[in-house]
């Protein structure tokens, strides 16, 4: 079975047998409380440890290590770029008379501006895979749709981000940043590579800076050539307590995380073995939306579940080495018949309650998502 | 997980690499964070000759050698310092200061840091260059201490520093290191013999106190000087420091120019096409009136008055935008002298002042009712105004005081202001802070300008030096240098080291075996001659002809081989590249190449051997080129004529000998020659150049030496076999070095430049003038003829010379090979080929030449080093081309002076009754304007700005006293026709033709010369007046 054509789905699939994904299967959908097999809780994440700025030459970075050996560094360059603009602003006569109204609306004039998707550019490493492939493209778009998507709520504390990330790349009508995040998965994808990608971008985005801007208004950008004055892409928030406080962020990137359902149950950060006997795999896109301390949805995607490749058990009633007999041809049926212990690739959809609760535990107060962002937060991003 | 980052905490060795982070800005708007890592190193030396450490550590070269230290070991003291002292001078001291320091008398044993250094790259480039230049000779002792790499004084910047504060650390940090070092490392033995002081100039208060705190000597740029010799003077040469200018922003606040706009403006601006960018240019007759040559338009932007030109100085590099049309106006029509308009301001005080005087814009609106009047040619001009300045032009300015401006309270040692009149009309005055002002009235002396601030009317500069008294020679001339720029200093040592050991004695070897005779042809046969201006020392060329047995003839250039003497990129010729050209002063020559070689072993003097570079053609009898050869060779000169001898014997019957016989062939081929040119469209311009034949003796009567540039038939022999060696050479090298090939061209003139011309030409004389092409300007200026005024058509010639571009030289990859042309002399292709001992071009294009037919060069390998970088040779042709502009100028600027000497001699020589009567010549109108004319006198190839009161109008009292004529300037009115071009000039009151003196265009007067001291002003100023005394 080729890479190929796993790509899309999950990850590679365990070599497991039917046997073992059923027993897993099992141990997983236990009411209430479910087993996992490296003993974690349901909501419990994967030890992680995470430093950040460590590429001198970026203008922002970080890299986070699991566990179980499985690290990502993410750098982010931004440049300076010319924005294309409607036929009728081009023309420089118009430009030059509205030249002072212009600088007068300056300001504001930048979050008039919208921002451009496509100005924040994504790629993604990941060891055996070609940067074409579908699983790092599918990535790479994923964590993307959720970046540029976010729009902070209250513009009224912060209003640099007030169009969100695209708005902050915005530096005059016709100027802007080019964002290129470049995500390298350092070890062989051991579990499906989304979280820890999504961590890394998250920790990188926070300690991205930019030049200071010394032009004003509609000017060709002018930068401050002291790296040490540049300005946080996110910026922070001056309300600090003490010095030694971590920085406070009245808007965050978002966070992807990869939550599946097994029976009833609802488990996050799967590793590899359990997404193979997932019922849904959902990767819901989080923000701390920045008026109110609630978590914000930003997206849901849904993974194609790796179970529905793997192959059936054929329960022993069936299996004609076990009984040394012809099987019943009666029995034909049985496929469609759920056999205890027997492993049964999974078909069809998932219950709406299933989903509810998945979304809802995300996103409660309390909740993991918070629980996620605040262990983000207790990075030290210098 | 171990971490990534490099942990500075845990590794001992950590402490030697750290990491410089900035932003880098692209010129195509991109940023780039760029990080650097140092490697710091413990074995840079101090450089002090009383270290006995840094000796043994420093780093040596290849060939085991340290550099020398350079810190003397007994350092000079002063009464603050009696044990000596080095200095250590932050940024500011050197932006305020340079000339102090470049001063010989004081500022010996400077440490120069390298965080200052770069800090004064990014502040003052031409400041960088001068402190580079100090660091590299060894007289003033000044040592670059790159304390960035040294682990000891390396300043890591901290969390919430700024660039400065952590630069001020540094320089402390350095001064405690090196006081700490040498107290340690001071050699045994000179043990008793204290260390000097370290002490830091710095001008920030801040940095100053901190240096207190920290116990490091420091004393502002001010202090350090007044315990100086000679102080007063010293003091002069600060430039008025930031701080101070600053302070008086804020107490006075009152601001008299708009500020510049920001640099990123101006950037999207010119991007965008609203602004553009040029050359400052102030009309040499209005000094409020300028313009700019932008890209963007044919004719150049006129900018006018004080506000729209904005503290822009001629020279400089400025952005403008275009006015509203309702404010276009014309060309001014009248004559403004800044002197005579402002002469009443008064230097100390501002609080009067606007920007633009009412006088100023009294005279102003008068131009403006001119522009909205009748207007057929005064059409209102598009205008604009300087908005901001990309780079200063500004460089060192010649003058003198205005004594008027230093006030009466000049005794005493009080600092006040003076104003300072430059040499050059164009540059506006410049406000001096002077202690000396009583000893410097009167004198020639050279001033900067440090700055012009929005609250300042003038520009405010400081003193340098005095040249001496005015009006003597040695500092007349060395204005004139120092004006143009001429690079007058004797040769340096390494120059005359280059020089052939053997001297005045060294000959062209003696065996054909020699390796001097590899690749050269012997032509000591050849019956060659020279012809030259009288006197000439330097013989650049020498010719010959004979019949060939088929009939045909060979005719021999043959040019000094200066090329084997100078070989490229030693210190002779960098010097040489650097100078350009040799620049001939009327009693002074400031050579290009040393004088052994000038006048010596290049000069292809009579019955010695030279080693020459030919030029051999084959020519029919009707001089068509049959062949044409180039190749090294040895000549003996027959003959050295001048143009005077030559003729004489050309034209002596009784002389027939062959060397007479081979002239007599050369000036026939030239004549066909000229005339083939002609045919082709080659222009027969004027110039009006005057000799001097400055030899004669001192009884006579100093005019005589004045003489109007005669021109015999062998003249335009030699010039015109020079032309076609040129032509010839040109080719063969683009031939060879299609892209690097160094030639001259003449741009074709757009013909919108002659638009006056030709109107004023059909307004008054009925003559066109086609310049469609050159053939057709050559034609249309031969028939500018009029009868009655012979001097006519040179005038029109010289007229029309000005309505051209100049000739330039340039690399053949810079332009289309259809620019190559050569418009003047019809050519379409052109170089410098035959006076390389004057001119560095021509050395240039002899090694291509060479290189071309493949001469080996003495030792068998090629010398065409340099001959083909282009980036290299367009820098050399953008340096000669100014050169040679320079030389041009500073030689007329020469004549110009030499002249009003004379008159000068003579009229104390004449003046029986103490007042000079003057000399009577004849002059023409070359430009009319609404309250005066210009004046060309040929006799002295001179000419002058007459004003109102220097018309002697019928029937008026004889007063040639100039404060006598000034006081007829209230009396007199004009009546100004601007198309016609006439002016009539009468007393108020009495309109008469009778009365009156009515001029106009090339009308031919009778004038009065005389030299004359400029009165009420005082200061001695001398100019040479113009009466006309009969229309």
């Amino acid at each position: 079975m080729s890479n190929q054509r796993q790509a899309s789905s999950a990850s590679q699939v365990p070599h497991l047998s039917p046997a073992e994904l059923s027993y897993l299967y099992t141990s997983l959908s236990l009411p209430k409380n479910p087993i996992r097999p490296d003993g974690r809780s349901p909501t419990q994440f994967r030890p992680l440890s995470a430093e950040t700025n460590i590429l001198p030459g970026t203008n922002g970075s970080a890299r986070i290590g699991f566990a179980d050996g499985t690290q990502a560094i993410v750098g982010v360059k931004a440049s300076v770029e010319k924005t294309i603009l409607a036929a009728d602003t081009l023309d420089s006569r118009s430009l030059a008379q509205h030249g002072d109204a212009l600088n007068r609306e300056g300001e504001e004039g930048s979050a008039a501006v919208s921002g451009q998707g496509e100005w924040v550019q994504m790629s993604i490493e990941i060891p055996g895979y070609r940067d074409d492939d579908a699983l790092p493209v599918f990535l790479g778009e994923m964590m993307r749709e959720s970046l540029v998507g976010s729009v902070a709520g209250g513009s009224e504390e912060v209003k640099e981000m007030a169009g969100g990330l695209k708005g902050r790349l915005v530096i005059n009508k016709r100027w802007h940043w080019r964002l290129y995040i470049d995500v390298l998965l350092l070890s062989q994808p051991l579990a499906y590579p989304l979280p820890l990608l999504s961590l890394t971008t998250h920790l990188a985005l926070l300690s991205t800076k930019l030049p200071k801007l010394k032009s004003t208004g509609e000017e060709d950008p002018f930068f401050d050539d002291d790296w040490a004055v540049a300005e946080y892409l996110y910026p922070r928030s001056n309300k600090q307590s003490s010095p030694s406080d971590a920085p406070t962020y009245p808007v965050r990137p978002p966070v992807t995380l990869l939550v599946i359902a097994v029976g009833e149950n609802v488990i996050f950060d799967p590793n590899r073995e359990e997404i193979a006997v997932a019922d849904a795999v959902l990767a819901i896109s989080i923000t701390r939306s920045s008026d109110s301390e609630n978590m914000k949805l930003l997206s849901i995607r849904s993974i194609d579940p790796p179970s529905r490749l793997t192959q059936p058990g054929i329960p022993n009633s069936e299996n004609v080495n076990m009984l040394g007999g012809p099987p019943a041809s009666s029995n034909q049926s049985g496929g469609q018949e759920e056999v205890g212990g027997v492993w049964r690739p999974r078909r069809g959809g998932v219950q709406r309650s299933v989903i509810t609760r998945m979304i809802k535990t995300v996103l409660q107060k309390g909740g993991v998502g918070e629980e996620v962002i605040q262990g983000l937060e207790g990075v030290k991003v210098e | 997980m171990k971490s990534l980052r490099r942990d500075l905490s845990a590794n001992p060795q950590a402490a030697n690499v750290t990491s410089k982070v900035y932003v880098r800005s692209l010129k195509n708007g991109k940023v780039q964070k760029i990080v650097r890592e140092l490697y710091l190193r413990e074995d840079i030396p101090c450089s002090s000759k009383l270290c006995g450490q840094c000796p043994t550590i420093a780093p040596a070269d290849a060939n085991g050698n340290i550099a020398p230290f350079v810190l003397s070991d007994r350092p000079a003291g002063t009464t603050a310092f009696p044990r000596g002292h080095y200095l250590v001078p932050d940024t500011n001291a050197l932006l305020n200061g340079m000339d102090l320091f470049e001063h010989t008398g004081a500022f010996y044993d400077v440490i120069v840091l390298q965080t200052v250094l770069e800090e004064l790259k990014n502040r003052s480039l031409p400041l960088y260059n001068r402190l580079l230049a100090l660091v590299k000779s060894d007289e003033k002792r000044f040592y670059l201490f790159f304390n960035e790499f040294r682990r000891e004084t390396h300043v890591r910047r901290g969390p919430d520093e700024s660039i400065n504060d952590r630069n001020d650390r540094a320089v402390r940090l350095v001064a405690s290191w090196y006081s700490s070092h040498l107290q340690q490392s001071i050699r045994k033995g000179k043990k008793e013999k204290a260390i000097p002081a370290i002490v830091v100039i710095t001008d920030d208060k801040e940095n100053l106190r901190k240096c207190k705190e920290e116990n490091v000597t420091a004393l502002s740029l001010s202090d350090y000087v007044s315990g100086l010799e000679g102080s007063d003077m010293l003091l002069d040469m600060i430039s008025e420091s930031k701080d101070a200018r600053d302070s008086k922003e804020t107490n006075r606040g009152e601001l008299f120019y708009p500020e510049y706009y920001s640099m990123s403006k101006l950037k999207t601006g010119l991007g965008a096409g609203t602004l553009h960018q040029g050359v400052f240019n102030v009309s040499p007759y209005n000094y409020l009136e300028a313009s700019v040559k932008t890209a963007s338009f044919d004719k150049p932007l006129l900018i006018l008055g004080r506000d729209n030109s904005n503290r822009a100085i001629a020279g400089d590099s400025v952005v403008v935008e275009v006015l509203p049309q309702d404010q276009w106006k014309s060309p001014s029509t009248k004559i403004m002298d800044e002197e005579a308009v402002t002469r009443n301001d008064n230097p100390e005080t501002e609080e009067t002042e606007a920007v633009v005087s009412e006088r100023e814009r009294k005279a102003l609106q008068e131009e403006v009712k001119k522009a909205h009047g009748k207007t057929s040619e005064g059409k209102p001009q598009p205008t604009a105004k300087v908005v901001g300045v990309i780079k200063r032009g500004w460089r060192q300015y010649v003058g003198h005081v205005d004594s008027n401006s230093t006030g009466a309270q000049s005794s005493g040692r009080r600092q006040q202001n003076v104003f300072l009149l430059p040499m050059d009309k164009r540059i506006p005055k410049i406000r001096v802070r002077t202690r000396q002002a009583a000893n410097i009235v009167g004198q020639r002396i050279l001033v900067t300008i440090d700055a012009w601030d929005r609250d300042s009317r003038y520009p405010t500069g400081h003193f340098i030096r005095s040249l001496g008294e005015l009006e003597t020679k040695g500092a007349e001339t060395e204005a004139l240098l120092l004006e143009y720029d001429v690079q007058y200093k004797p040769f340096p040592k390494s120059v005359l080291d280059c020089l052939p050991s053997e001297g005045h004695d060294w000959k062209v070897p003696v065996s054909k075996e020699d390796k001097g005779w590899n690749g050269r042809k012997d032509l000591r046969d050849l019956l060659i001659c020279s012809i030259d201006p009288p006197g000439c020392q330097d013989i650049d060329d020498a010719l010959h002809a004979r019949v060939l047995p088929n009939g045909n003839f060979e005719v021999g250039v043959h040019i000094a081989d200066v090329s084997h003497f100078v070989k490229p990129n030693n210190p002779m010729d960098l010097e040489a590249s650097i100078r350009g050209t040799t620049v001939y002063l009327v009693d002074k020559r400031i050579d290009m190449l040393p004088h052994l070689l000038g006048t010596d072993l290049c000069s292809l003097k009579p019955y010695v051997e030279r080693y020459a570079f030919s030029v051999l053609w084959e020519m029919t009898p009707d001089a068509e080129i049959v062949s044409s050869n180039f190749t090294k060779s040895v000549i003996r000169s027959r003959e050295a004529f001048s143009y005077e001898q030559a003729q004489l014997r050309i034209d002596d019957k009784s002389q027939n000998d062959e060397l007479t016989q081979s002239m007599r062939t050369l000036l026939k081929f030239s004549k066909i020659l000229r005339q083939k040119r002609m045919d082709a469209g080659a222009l027969n311009l004027a110039s009006p150049e005057v000799r001097i034949e400055a030899d004669s003796d001192e009884v006579g009567d100093p005019l005589t030496d004045v003489k109007t540039k005669a021109m015999l038939d062998t003249n335009s022999l030699v010039e015109e076999f020079m032309l076609l060696a040129n032509i010839t050479v040109g080719t063969k090298v683009y031939e060879s070095f299609s892209q690097t090939a160094l030639l001259r061209r003449h741009a074709t003139p757009p013909p919108q430049n002659f638009e006056e011309l030709q109107n004023q030409l059909s307004k008054k004389r009925n003559m066109e003038l086609d310049v469609s092409s050159s053939r057709a300007l050559a034609d249309s200026l031969d028939r500018c003829v009029d009868p009655k005024n012979p001097f006519f058509n040179t005038l029109v010639r010289i007229l029309a010379t000005r309505c051209m571009t100049s000739a330039e030289y340039f690399c053949a990859g810079a332009f289309a090979e259809s620019e190559f042309r050569h418009y003047g002399l019809a050519s379409p292709i052109y170089t410098h080929f035959t006076s390389p001992i004057r001119r560095y071009a021509d050395l240039m294009v002899h090694r291509q030449l060479a290189s071309a037919i493949g001469y080996e060069g003495e030792d068998g390998h090629a010398i065409n080093e340099g001959v083909a970088t282009r980036n290299k040779l367009e820098d050399i042709c953008r340096n000669i081309n100014v050169r040679h502009r320079n030389a041009q100028h500073a030689g007329r600027a020469s004549i110009e002076y030499y002249v009003g000497q004379a008159l000068k001699a003579r009229g104390e020589k004449m003046a029986a009754d103490g007042v000079d009567a003057g000399i009577e010549e004849e002059g023409y109108v070359m430009r009319v304007f609404e309250n005066g004319v210009v004046i060309f006198v040929p006799r002295f190839g001179i000419e002058g700005v007459v004003r109102l009161e220097d018309f002697v109008l019928p029937g008026e009292s004889g007063a040639r006293s100039v404060a006598e004529r000034r006081e007829l300037v209230p009396h007199r009115t004009t009546d100004f026709d601007n198309e016609e071009y006439t002016l009539r000039v009468s007393e108020k009151g009495h309109p008469e033709a009778e009365r009156s003196v009515t001029v106009e265009l090339f009308q031919k007067v009778r004038v009065n010369i005389s030299s004359v001291k400029e009165e009420g002003r005082g200061a001695g100023k001398r100019r040479v007046r113009i009466l006309v005394t009969q229309a």
